[in-house]
């Protein structure tokens, strides 16, 4: 497991920044951008719920991309280095890195256009090509306003009701994990089950993908940290996907 | 508290990342991946259209109406979705919400420790503080101090809830209604909220 993996209750961090803006400088804004419009083009989206017409969408993006390969990146790094970074940093190295490896763009002219904007200086100010698609930005904007659940029917029942007493399986994260490392063998409540059953965006080697049940669980503190490093009269909840669970 | 320490870089590292998005924008749109418009419409959307300002007309109506009250804490979605609000409110990272009430005995706090999952329709985009890992670290572990450190004491009689979002549901907290607002219209209620009240690190000050 990576450091990034158990970010949960980590000692002696010292204060919080307790920074309100969304971006900190304006390209944040971009890489954002960005990765939405990826996430509004990614090809998986015509098996999507709102069974988007994907196919039919006039971009040269023919990649599946998801919150889910944003944070394989992200828990591929150095856990030491994702530590140096800011948050949108991270994306913009997790994101260029994609478009060169599939080939859109190469090393060399990123590398090259970079240096061109360096040069002029006024960067974020610095004239974009222009080429319009509204076909691009409808798909994009469509994305947002109807999502991408994974919200699926199931006839199987739920392996666990409210007030079962259940243990946190300590599975091999592998390289993306929905378990917080926290909560991994530690014991708690189903406090809710809810309804129907949830996919995730591409099977990982720990056991989501397939749709499953979800449940938010209760944890008592010490039990996850210990009586001394706990605060009294706190609960702790977690959502988590069944196949983390098993009965206590 | 100042933006120096933790957010802010020499500049050469913040020139440098604005080159570089520029230039990987402008390859997007030359190649036919994006538009030249596909950045700023996702932008607008967010300044325009989702944003907390929704979360804080929900969280009015709430205020004054105990029946959509108790639809919104059952069913957020359907809940949400009567009201009269931008297009898109079950859209990305909204798909499925849950609202955590606050009282006089119990507060909830929302986060995300393996990532930053948020609201999107209700809250619009997560704030800093709630992205920085030394936050996601250290609430999990010892709310009461760094609710105090982000100025909100609570009496020890208090419960604290936190939730983590590690599946798929995205929350947002039902603040308390501060006293000596009665009377006050919805319109007036609402624009007394702010993103952290509806994260569970503010009260609602009246």
């Amino acid at each position: 497991m990576k450091l990034q993996h158990r970010l949960g209750g980590i000692e002696g961090l010292g204060p919080i920044e307790f920074q309100k803006r969304v971006f900190v400088e304006s390209w944040e804004k971009r890489i954002f951008g960005i990765h939405v419009a990826m996430m509004g083009l990614s090809n998986h989206l015509g098996e999507s719920l709102p069974k988007y017409p994907i196919s039919k969408v006039p971009t040269a993006f023919k990649s599946f991309w998801t919150w889910g390969h944003l944070r394989v990146g992200a828990e591929a790094m150095n856990p030491f280095d994702y530590f140096k970074f800011r948050y949108y940093e991270k994306w913009l190295g997790g994101i260029s890195g994609f478009f060169v490896s599939e080939g859109y763009i190469t090393q060399e002219e990123l590398d090259a256009r970079t240096a061109v904007y360096l040069e002029d200086g006024n960067v974020n100010a610095a004239p974009l090509p222009s080429k319009p698609n509204e076909a691009i930005d409808k798909q994009v904007i469509k994305y947002l306003r109807e999502g991408d659940s994974g919200k699926r029917e199931t006839k199987a029942a739920p392996k666990f009701a409210v007030g079962d007493k259940i243990m946190i399986k300590d599975v091999p994260p592998e390289k993306h994990t929905r378990l917080p490392g926290h909560l991994r063998g530690k014991t708690g409540v189903v406090s809710e089950v809810y309804e129907g059953a949830y996919t995730y965006f591409f099977q990982t080697g720990d056991g989501i993908g397939t749709p499953m049940h979800c449940y938010a669980v209760a944890f008592k503190p010490e039990k996850i940290w210990g009586k001394a490093m706990s605060d009294p009269n706190s609960t702790f909840y977690a959502d988590l996907f069944e196949t983390y669970m098993t009965a206590a | 508290m100042s933006d120096k320490k933790q957010f802010s870089y020499d500049t050469d590292r913040e020139i440098y990342s604005a080159a570089r998005v520029r230039a990987l924008e402008a390859l997007l749109i030359e190649k036919g991946v994006i538009s030249d418009k596909t950045v700023h419409k996702v932008l607008g959307y967010f300044e325009k259209e989702m944003g907390p300002f929704n979360g804080a007309k929900i969280v009015a109506r709430a205020w004054i109406d105990p029946a959509f009250k108790s639809r919104l804490l059952k069913d957020a979605t359907s809940a949400i979705a009567e009201m009269k609000l931008p297009a898109g409110m079950a859209g990305a990272e909204g798909e499925h919400m849950k609202v955590a009430e606050n009282s006089q005995k119990v507060h909830n706090v929302i986060i995300c420790t393996l990532c930053s999952c948020y609201p999107w329709p209700t809250l619009g985009l997560p704030p800093y503080w709630f992205k920085d890992p030394t936050f996601r670290a250290r609430m999990a572990r010892e709310p009461r101090a760094v609710l105090k450190e982000f100025g909100l004491d609570l009496d020890p009689s208090v419960e604290i809830k936190l939730w983590d979002s590690s599946a798929q549901i995205r929350w947002f907290v039902l603040p308390e209604r501060p006293a000596g607002t009665e009377g006050m219209s919805e319109e007036k209620l609402a624009s007394l909220l702010t993103p952290e009240a509806m994260m569970g690190v503010a009260k609602v000050a009246a």
